[in-house]
């Protein structure tokens, strides 16, 4: 049962701010709900004013800008996202992932802001970000702060956002030419949150040497994170099924599953591996194509 | 404190004074007495409590009251225009698409928020469009009949 | 009228089906009476433990609370559905001196509110001493294991022995003999209304309880117990129930803790379980290990099978000693063992109480028996389909010593897969189709409730206007039985099915019926129904023979509303015309027909059987392990159909819940606490989960049945786990005998095959 609360539902970014300022002490943000909810109910937070930002018109877009990338508001919903126009080139796989996230009503719902703030290791957008070498912006009363998606997420269900910080805006840096990006996600049941994730974005150059390679994991460590190890083994190569084959198990020894009620850490390995080479020569495929 | 909430069910403009913590769904079943709406899990992963809000399907149980202030909502209590019944519940009663029917609002419900996207959708648009609704029952192949005998124009919405 | 049939067989709405797709429906968990409290219960933490004390008085003083019971306000019985065996009657509910599992209730709180009620049971006090405990069957069975219930040796609640032929003769003339083992795990029912009841008991001393439940009739015998009052005394209604599979049968805590609240302050009270209480603290699917040893002689006939089950129990016996008994029955189907033997056991533990569930026993035995009749086949270089034709059972066939079956379709269900198998042709790498065999009951014959009524009854009314009002105690929780009914009613007494009107259900206005399990309702009510519309037909009929006229040679029948001469159909009255005169003439009293049904001379088990055969083509991805399900193709036989869209509904949920305890659902515990309660955590398939389905109906005529009609039921739910193992082998080649047959256990077992076959190199 939800313990009683405060209610505040502020319209503006800045009677948001100044709301989050003012109590400080024990406030808790609400968007789209879909996770904060559950949390609640569970008892696990019982706060004492809650911010509702959802009817924070401002914080709700999709802008494109051909040579500096995408920006999304933070009150996007991933339904948004899912169906966007703006979702073309190596940002379509933003809305692949987002078709495997949850179901219709989560999406028609819930937020992207709200879902990387939650800082579940097993998201979804968090590890195509972390491929397609987003930033976030961060704003408070003091002003706002821009920051590596690697370094917002930091541990289970804890981000780097200070208290009286919110999240207002994911940036997409434009991708080179010949860039291709790829997620995919293993579960056992279509809508299930990820056993394991990983996304990827290569970029090739004219003789097809990969130029750069992100590659990030998604429910393999206490947060998403990026597989460098595989990374290096794949960048300034000429890619081949061999190096692909390697990688998969460069980024299956520097991941730090944990074993749970959906799989045990030896199999999560697994899956890195043969996600992370499977992932890759898809989205280099892409690059070649695009 | 309880607060005020406005908001429109069914075409009908409610006023009312709600604790914050209050859950759209306790709205539409305990004060409002529209139990169609169900709740299978409380927890958002079920889909019995779906309704559509602002033209977008949505788990009642997963949005506060307060949050839907302003906001128009249609439960399954709307959706026949008066005795006339909606297209989707004759194609359900017609396929025998619902069981013990505690997930048939819920189920009616992501259907019309699907409608509302995709008038004629496939049959890969259904299943997709009610992945997020548990029906212990039917299977879900019935219920994706029932939605493909609407897409494809079967019944006709009566004006 | 030149079909034989006017009403059954027809694609019909449901009888429930506006008020269910209106929302109009009030399901239990609806109902709001006036001055009615909310009831929430306390339960125990411990996986076994004394209550040292229980201080309620907190919670009593708490502003909004009206009532607080325990242990204390009850008349200190235990309950158990197996009235016969008093000593498996070993539930108080509420529990006085020892909780056996994380879920055990301990108190209960009535008050204004649900959110106060869940205070107020902060506001207990109970003071416990863990006591050592245990959490598996072959744990408990062992020497020195902590003891669930005082008393009962080794944890043993229940055995059983089945055994025909002379087994250990047998195995001695076979040419190949295997020995494997299996584990089937636990499933939970998931309906997806949680458990619930509004009970109200009033100042003259009744009660009145609706309950979610699917057998009105065991919850109000059960709760008069219980509660020390007179049967009659209470009433319980059946409103529409939002799903049962077996979870719903005994009396449960809500409908206990409404009822005892309610009797306690004469106020009504709810209580709707939590999704969290649903998964721990209800009933569950029988976990069992199995050893199994089949033989065969080199031509495929299988000589012999022994087998033993060591079912986890969990806390309480509900309806396991049954599961026990039927998983033991059905390892021997659909085939003729000539000798065999099984024994089974069932183990308490201090886990929750697992119970019935959808097939009984029966979808776990399948599991085990398709395999292994495949992995012998297999060992004698012989096709699958044909080792099931060599053995399979035939029409008129007795199990030795328990059934005798009369209407059998398997062989032509064999065929029709073996057809659809072979139009498959080639299949890509890592695909698959497995097969599996099944049978099932219509209605156990079974009476360890010690009923004094027939199985089944039922009572038709006749209005002035030729409208009919059924009455029967059969309960739909949406298998669709009160539309059943109501065709069975409308066809054998020649009217329309909108001229009926069922009320089902309600303990104090139909007549008793052991309710919704082990397939009864079909062929059990529906004899009874039948029988019930005969009655009134009759009385009509020697009416209209008078007033028309006719040579007592002819015979009068109904249909579609006429009485016509059967063999001179165009000499018609009108039905509707005819009752409006008969109850006239008979001083007006009513028509009243009355049915009842008993099985009498049916063996043991069940008066009829059904049949098929299920093939499942399955994708595996030889990398992961992750199998997907293709499609589903079941030829089956179920004996007339009553209600095709009903049939077809049954399948496909069928293969929803069975698909599921073969991929994904599990419960999985750590010492003895269910680590997924929540719907976040246990996965069931869902619509982008759920495979293609394919429906073959065999056409067989069952003797017994109301029409020549059995079961389509549970029986579907049998062969799902096993054609899908059988699959998985037929695709990348590895034997999974545990469930659920997870992506990680097809990996791991992938693996071991080509580590094996790279050593053998
Ligand atoms: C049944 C179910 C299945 C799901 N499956 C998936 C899945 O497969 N994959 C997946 O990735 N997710 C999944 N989710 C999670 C869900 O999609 C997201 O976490 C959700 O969309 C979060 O967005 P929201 O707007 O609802 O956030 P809320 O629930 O409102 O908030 C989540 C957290 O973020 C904080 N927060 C929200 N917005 C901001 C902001 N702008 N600045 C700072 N803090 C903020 C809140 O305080 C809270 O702590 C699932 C959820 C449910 C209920
Ligand atoms: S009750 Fe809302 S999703 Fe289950
Ligand atoms: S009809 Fe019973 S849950 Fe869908």
């Amino acid at each position: 049962m939800i313990k009683d609360f405060e209610y505040f539902g502020p319209k503006t970014l800045n009677e948001a701010l100044v709301l989050l300022d003012k109590y400080r002490d024990d406030y808790k943000i609400i968007a789209g709900g879909q996770s904060l909810i559950i949390l609640l109910r569970q008892g696990l937070l019982q706060p004492e004013n809650v911010i509702d930002i959802y009817g924070i018109k401002e914080l709700d877009y999709i802008k494109s800008d051909g040579k500096k990338g995408l920006k999304i508001g933070a009150l996007t919903t991933h339904r948004e996202i899912e169906y966007s126009d703006l979702m073309k080139g190596s940002f379509k796989v933003l809305s692949e992932m987002e078709h495997l996230l949850s179901t219709p009503q989560t999406r028609n719902r819930g937020t992207i802001g709200g879902n990387i703030s939650h800082g579940d290791p097993a998201g979804d957008p968090a590890p195509v970000l972390m491929a397609l070498g987003a930033n976030v912006k961060l704003a408070s009363v003091a002003g706002e702060r821009i920051l590596d998606m690697e370094k917002f997420s930091v541990d289970y269900f804890e981000t780097a956002m200070e208290h009286g910080e919110m999240l207002v805006e994911i940036e997409l840096p434009a991708p080179p030419p010949h860039t291709g990006a790829a997620y995919t996600k293993f579960n056992i049941i279509a809508s299930d949150m990820a056993t394991v994730s990983v996304a990827s974005c290569v970029t090739l150059a004219a003789d097809d040497t990969c130029t750069d390679v992100r590659i990030a994991l998604g429910a393999a460590a206490p947060r998403p994170m990026r597989a460098k190890a595989a990374e290096a083994i794949l960048k300034g190569k000429k890619i081949t099924d061999a190096l692909l084959k390697k990688a998969g198990q460069a980024a299956s020894e520097e991941a730090e599953p944990v074993s749970d009620i959906s799989a045990s850490e030896e199999y999560r390995r697994e899956l890195v591996k043969v996600l992370t080479a499977r992932v890759t020569k898809e989205a280099m495929s892409r690059a070649k194509a695009g | 404190m309880l607060k005020e909430l406005k908001l429109t069910i069914n075409g009908q403009p409610y006023e009312l004074s709600i604790h914050p913590r209050t859950l759209l769904v306790e709205v539409l079943r305990e004060q409002l007495g529209l139990t169609g709406t169900k709740r299978g899990c409380n927890e958002g992963a079920c889909g019995a409590c779906t309704v559509v809000m602002n033209g977008k399907s949505v788990k009642s149980c997963s949005v506060l009251a307060l949050s839907a202030n302003g906001a128009e909502i249609t439960t399954v209590e709307g959706l026949a225009k008066g005795a006339e019944l909606h297209p989707l519940q004759k194609a359900f009663l017609d396929y025998g698409a619902y069981q013990c029917g505690f997930c048939t609002a819920g189920m009616l419900m992501s259907c019309k928020g699907l409608l509302n996207m995709f008038p004629n959708p496939t049959s890969d648009q259904i299943r997709d469009g009610i992945d997020g609704n548990i029906c212990r029952c039917t299977g879900y192949n019935s219920i994706i009949r029932a939605v493909e005998a609407v897409s494809r124009g079967d019944y006709k919405e009566t004006k | 009228m030149s079909e034989k049939y006017s009403v059954i067989g027809k694609n019909v709405h449901r009888v429930d089906g506006t008020e269910k797709v209106t929302g109009t429906a009030k399901y239990t968990f609806d109902i709001v009476l006036p001055n009615m409290l909310y009831g929430k219960i306390l339960r125990s933490p411990y996986t076994s433990a004394k209550i040292v004390s229980i201080d309620t008085s907190k919670a009593e003083k708490m502003e909004g609370v009206y009532a607080v019971v325990t242990a204390k306000d009850t008349i200190h019985k235990k309950q158990g559905i197996w009235r016969r065996f008093p000593e498996l009657c070993d539930e108080e509910i509420l529990c006085s001196t020892k909780v056996r599992y994380i879920g055990d209730p301990v108190a209960a709180v009535a008050a204004i509110d649900e959110y106060t009620a869940e205070e107020a049971l902060n506001l207990i006090e109970v003071e416990y001493e863990p006591l050592p405990a245990v959490y598996s069957q072959l744990e408990a069975i062992k020497e020195d294991a902590p003891q669930v219930h005082d008393g009962v040796e080794l944890n043993i609640n229940v055995t059983r022995h089945i055994e025909w032929g002379d087994v250990d003769e047998a195995f001695k003339e076979c040419d190949v003999i295997r020995e494997d083992h299996f584990v089937c795990s636990s499933q939970a029912h998931m309906c997806m209304e949680t458990h619930c009841a509004a009970a109200s008991y009033s100042y003259d001393g009744k009660l009145t309880v609706w309950a979610s439940t699917q057998a009105s009739y065991y919850t109000q015998v059960l709760l008069a117990g219980m509660l020390g009052m007179r049967e009659g005394d209470i009433r319980v209604i059946k409103p529409p129930v939002g799903g049962g599979f077996g979870g719903k049968f005994e009396l449960d805590s809500a409908q206990f803790c409404a009822a005892l609240l309610s009797k306690k302050i004469c106020r009504p009270v709810r209580i709707v379980l939590t999704r969290e209480e649903e998964f721990t603290a209800t009933k569950r699917r029988t976990p069992i290990v199995y050893t199994s040893r089949i033989g065969a002689k080199k031509d495929g006939t299988i000589l012999a099978k022994e087998i033993r089950g060591i079912t986890d129990g969990g806390a309480y016996t509900g309806m396991g000693a049954t599961a026990l008994y039927l998983t033991g029955f059905f390892s021997s189907f659909p085939y003729k063992y000539p000798n065999y033997r099984y024994d089974g056991y069932r183990a308490y533990t201090n886990t929750e109480p697992t119970s019935a569930m959808r097939g009984f026993g029966a979808p776990q035995a399948v599991f085990v028996g398709e395999q292994q009749i495949d992995l012998i086949a297999k060992d004698l270089g012989i096709d699958p389909i044909e080792i099931r034709r060599i053995n399979g059972m035939v029409p008129n066939y007795e199990v030795p010593g328990q059934a005798f079956i009369q209407s059998c379709g398997l062989h032509q269900c064999l065929d029709k897969i073996d057809n659809y198998i072979k139009g498959r042709g080639k299949l890509p790498a890592n695909r698959g189709i497995g097969v599996a065999a099944y049978g099932f009951m219509s209605g156990g014959i079974f009476n360890w409730f010690d009923t004094p009524y027939a199985f089944s009854s039922a009572i038709v009314k006749l209005s002035i206007d030729g409208k009919v009002d059924l009455f029967t105690g059969a309960c739909d929780i949406g298998q669709g039985s009160d539309t059943t009914l109501s065709m069975i009613t409308a066809e054998e007494l020649g009217v329309k099915l909108s001229d009926i009107r069922i009320h089902a259900a309600d303990t104090a206005i139909c007549p008793a019926d052991l309710g919704a399990w082990g397939s009864r309702e079909t062929l059990m009510n529906g004899n009874a129904c039948k029988m019930a519309a005969a009655d009134a037909k009759r009385q009509i009929i020697e009416f209209a023979a008078a007033k028309m006229g006719v040579n007592i040679v002819h015979d009068l029948d109904i249909r579609d509303g006429w009485i016509y001469l059967a063999d001179r159909p165009e000499r018609k009255v009108s039905y509707y015309d005819i009752v409006r005169e008969a109850i006239r003439g008979r001083d007006g009293e009513t028509i009243i027909g009355r049915g009842h049904y008993t099985p009498h001379r049916k063996g043991m088990i069940s008066p009829a059987y059904s049949f098929g055969v299920q093939a499942v083509e399955v994708d595996v991805d030889p990398e992961t392990g992750k199998m997907k399900l293709i499609n589903v193709v079941t030829a089956h036989e179920s004996g007339t159909v009553i209600n095709p869209i009903g049939i077809t509904g049954q399948l496909e949920g069928a293969i929803m819940m069975a698909g599921g305890y073969a991929l994904c659902e599990d419960q999985p515990m750590d010492q003895g606490k269910i680590l997924n309660p929540s719907l976040a955590d246990y996965k069931v398939i869902r619509s982008l989960d759920m495979p293609k389905t394919e429906i073959i109906e065999v056409d067989t005529y069952e003797p017994e049945g109301p029409f020549g009609a059995k079961e389509a039921g549970e029986g579907l739910t049998n062969p799902t786990a096993g054609a899908i193992a059988n699959a998985v082998r037929n695709a990348v080649g590895v034997t999974i005998t545990s469930l659920p047959i997870t992506p990680e256990k097809i990996f791991m077992a992938m693996q071991e095959k080509k580590a094996k076959e790279k050593k053998a190199k």
